[in-house]
């Protein structure tokens, strides 16, 4: 026992002798003794955790590549794409951005009381704990859960997508948006405030001045991110897009997906770059 | 009138920033209020729109007694006390009328300030409160493209538009130069001439204290330690108030 004892202090220290970095001298004698990297911990735990992933999931490395070509030859059959078939799409692909254009709008505007009540602007602590618990939670939600959980309420079809994505902007925002409230400048806040009026008259007129820009290009970013979210939320039934994308997949016509995917990333890009524009201007 | 009683003010971290103050403003005074950083000027000058509520003691204006009013009332109260600040606090990315125009919402339901609906004499009161500080022209320009004192009397016709009966400015100059320190003073005078509005600020430099209130109050440690005419003051109570002789810091100079 001893023995092993001794053994495993021998280790030990042996390690610690590998990992630890050489002293310096310095020319006028001094010692600094540089700190031990914290990727010795690092390394050694990301390792693991990446092994331990690869046989849970049974990842195979040979399988990615051996297959990989079989992707080509998807892609291959939706070229050319069926270009006839664009008018039959080019209703669920306005659904679909009228969809995240709807949800955005409202989620954005239904975030910004909620987002004051969040912030170091509510002088109630438990109003601002039950708020901010209650965003957290509501956040957790993904937009495909969401999604199904409108169609129970509302049925299937582009209203319960519109409302999911409403829903899923508003918890997002009202996280984004607080935070931007406590960084405002708070001077103009007291100054109206000692002038007699009430906090949220204080904070449409002293803080949201400042974050307007910022409110903006938060909700165009939300917005672009929408689109994407409402090009999927077909594939539970909830309208747009997707509906017509699964259905084309299921049926393997690839000309039919050719042209729906490159319709809908021309939409997006065509989207992100108008908004990344005016978010440039905004701030 | 404005009436301090053993005033106290203990803040929750236990420092005692008024220790039984008592004094008197009569309306149409104009009161500089001086001593060191952390001596109680801003706390004094905060209990007064009770933006900083007192621990004990009593505090009337015009009568009324400060400490006893919340909610709504205290806002109809501070409508009629206007207060200046040291860093200007506009709201920089908007318009100069526009921030005049932020002194009225607290007269205003909370509907007609949610969509910014300000009455036509509104905006003329926020007009001619600029006009009285000589920048009416700057109305329509964003108040981050002036200097500062440019913004200072911008702030001042704020709290103009208020139509106060007290202002409160809590070193008004401190972040100017010596040059627009003096303009702005001189505003603070006129206006406290002119419309027998009772002014009480809190002043850094000795020396513009000096030049512009007729009567001084000195605080040290949260207790006065002179308040009298202006022309009282002497090397001797400067070194009561401070604990120390002036330095070159506490002046403002060339003016």
């Amino acid at each position: 026992m001893a023995y092993l004892i001794a053994l495993i202090k021998g280790l030990v220290s042996k390690a610690l002798k590998i990992i630890t970095p050489e002293p310096l001298q310095l020319s006028n004698g001094k010692i600094v003794r540089p700190a031990i990297s914290i990727m010795w911990i690092v390394i050694p735990v990301l390792t693991f955790i990446t092994l331990w992933s690869i046989s849970m999931t049974r990842f195979r490395l040979d399988m990615l590549i051996r297959r990989s070509e079989q992707f080509f030859v998807i892609v291959n059959r939706m070229i050319p794409p069926n270009f006839a078939y664009f008018d039959s799409i080019l209703t669920p692909m306005i659904a679909t951005i009228l969809m995240s254009l709807v949800g955005t709008i409202i989620g954005a505007v239904l975030a910004l009381p909620f987002a004051y009540a969040s912030s170091e602007l509510n002088q109630s602590k438990i109003g601002k704990f039950v708020v901010r618990g209650f965003f957290s939670i509501a956040r957790t939600l993904p937009v495909l859960v969401l999604a199904v959980l409108m169609m129970i309420v509302f049925g299937a079809g582009a209203f319960a997508g519109t409302a999911a994505i409403a829903i899923f902007t508003f918890t997002i925002m009202v996280k984004m948006f607080f935070e931007l409230i406590d960084t405002a400048d708070m001077g103009p806040f007291e100054a109206i405030l000692s002038s007699g009026a009430n906090r949220v008259q204080a904070f449409w007129t002293a803080i949201m001045p400042q974050l307007w820009g910022q409110y903006y290009s938060l909700t165009l970013y939300n917005l672009e991110m929408n689109i994407r979210n409402a090009a999927i939320l077909g594939y539970v039934g909830a309208g747009g897009i997707g509906i017509v994308l699964s259905e084309r997949l299921a049926w393997r016509v690839y000309p039919d997906v050719g042209l729906i995917l490159l319709v809908l990333m021309v939409t997006v890009l065509v989207i992100e770059s108008v908004s990344r524009e005016i978010r440039r201007r905004l701030l | 009138m404005i009436q301090f009683t053993d005033v106290v003010k203990r803040y929750p971290n236990g420092v005692e920033a008024l220790k039984g103050v008592s004094l008197t403003i009569e309306q149409g005074e104009f009161v500089a209020i001086i001593g060191l950083s952390g001596a109680g000027k801003s706390t004094l000058l905060r209990a007064i729109n009770q933006m900083h509520t007192i621990t004990s003691g009593s505090l009337k204006v015009n009568g009324v007694e400060v400490s006893s009013l919340k909610g709504k009332s205290l806002r109809r109260f501070r409508r009629g006390i206007g207060m200046v600040f040291q860093s200007f606090n506009l709201i920089k990315r908007t318009t100069v009328i526009k921030n005049v125009l932020a002194a009225r919402v607290a007269d205003m339901s909370l509907v007609q300030s949610l969509l910014s609906f300000y009455s036509k004499s509104d905006k003329i009161i926020a007009l001619e409160a600029l006009d009285q500080v000589g920048i009416l022209e700057k109305a329509y320009i964003r108040a981050d493209q002036l200097s500062g004192g440019q913004q200072q009397r911008v702030a001042l016709a704020r709290t103009l538009a208020q139509q106060p009966s007290i202002i409160l400015a809590d070193e008004p100059v401190a972040s100017l130069d010596p040059v627009t320190s003096a303009q702005v003073m001189n505003d603070f005078l006129k206006i406290n001439e002119a419309l027998n509005i009772t002014v009480v600020a809190n002043m850094h430099h000795v020396d513009l204290a000096l030049k512009y209130a007729r009567r001084v109050i000195g605080i040290k440690e949260g207790i006065i330690v002179y308040d009298g005419p202006a022309s009282g003051i002497n090397q001797q109570t400067l070194k009561e108030i401070y604990g120390r002789d002036l330095t070159e810091d506490d002046l403002m100079g060339e003016h």
